[in-house]
């Protein structure tokens, strides 16, 4: 009787204590939500439509910013230098870092043609788990992309995309190391900002053509 | 009595050769003769691809350690490297396996982390970039047609 009432009781704490535990297919589960919604947006007819580019662009940073922790993965990327810099100068960054990620890769993100993507299976881990997928493109080419996530709250974010193996905070972190290295983190800031400056400038230019 | 100290030079020269092919065997085997200096830290690949035992672990093309020992577990790669002691290795530190130049012998390459956390002995560094399989990718991208 008693053990009966013990296993009941460790198995209650166990359910309230691990979401990790408990979650157990939820990383696959909230990426592959954001994904189709990705996927409806991208081939909305609505949004297709000339003119509508901007608006379209909007919506899928949205379903980024939901399944993201873009903070995480600046701070990783900026790796040892992340501890030296103010509240202040963070937060900039993680800005700046957002916008250097929407224009490398949303807007490739609207070359979409109706690739697949398979999702091929998972790990969790006690403080992170890996998400597998395949891009399935036209010509039945599979590329492996694998995302990296970490619970906060109940929701899993995504840290790290790694497409054929090559780790996207890793990239970053070694062209931010070099440039902090060879010159200064300001250096590396004015960077961003001047190309996040140019590609404004250009994207106003086709909206006027 | 010249007899001697004949017989002494030779011992001695032949002792010294001795010692010196053992220092030549020790230093070319990569073997550490105190057993394992440093530390112990795992890390799990899905391939290792060339990567083998006494391969080289750097960070900024310093060496830091060494590839102790490779096997399978899970049927992914279980590498244990052995780090000097001394180097701390972040929580999020990435390790990835490097070739030198485009042909040359593979080794790890970690990339520091930022994080406060630091990996202990008998830790695991969770973020990893396998070998990138060059000839993987030229049938893909060649043959992926079909």
């Amino acid at each position: 009787m008693f053990a009966h009432a013990l296993a009941l009781v460790t198995a209650l704490l166990l359910v309230g204590h691990g979401p990790d535990r408990a979650w157990a297919g939820a990383p696959t589960d909230q990426l592959k939500a954001q994904i189709e919604r990705t996927v409806k947006i991208l081939e909305d007819p609505e949004l297709k439509k000339p003119g509508k580019q901007r608006d379209r662009r909007a919506a899928v940073r949205q379903v980024a910013n939901d399944i993201f922790d873009f903070s995480e993965t600046a701070k990783r990327s900026l790796a040892r230098h992340w501890a030296a810099r103010s509240q202040a100068e963070r937060e900039e960054f993680v800005q700046l870092f957002g916008d250097l990620l929407e224009r490398s890769y949303i807007s490739k993100i609207e070359l979409y043609g109706g690739e697949k993507i398979k999702f091929v299976g998972e790990t969790i881990e006690p403080d992170g788990a890996i998400v597998r997928t395949r891009l399935v493109t036209r010509q039945d080419t599979e590329i492996p992309i694998d995302y990296r996530m970490h619970a906060r709250g109940d929701k899993w974010l995504v840290y790290d995309v790694l497409i054929e193996g090559v780790s996207l905070i890793s990239n970053y972190r070694t062209q931010f190391n070099k440039i902090i290295t060879t010159s200064s983190y300001q250096e590396l800031v004015k960077k961003m900002k001047s190309k996040q400056e140019e590609f404004i400038q250009e994207e106003k230019r086709t909206s006027q053509r | 009595m010249d007899r001697t100290r004949l017989n002494i030079a030779v011992g001695i020269f032949v002792i010294l050769g001795v010692v010196a092919l053992g220092y030549l065997s020790v230093q070319l085997g990569q073997v550490s003769f105190l057993g394992s200096r440093g530390y112990a830290v795992t890390v799990d690949f899905p391939s290792v691809g060339g990567l083998k035992a006494g391969s080289a672990v750097e960070i900024a093309g310093v060496e830091i350690g060494r590839v102790e020992s490779i096997g399978l577990a899970d049927y992914q790669a279980r590498v244990t490297l052995r780090v000097r002691s001394g180097i701390k290795l972040q929580e999020d530190a990435i390790a990835s396996i490097k070739t030198k130049g485009l042909i040359g012998e593979k080794y790890i390459r970690i990339s520091p982390g930022g994080s406060d956390k630091i990996i202990q002995p008998n830790g695991r560094i969770r973020e990893v970039e396998a070998p990138v399989d060059f000839e993987e990718l030229l049938s893909k991208y060649i043959f992926g047609k079909v």
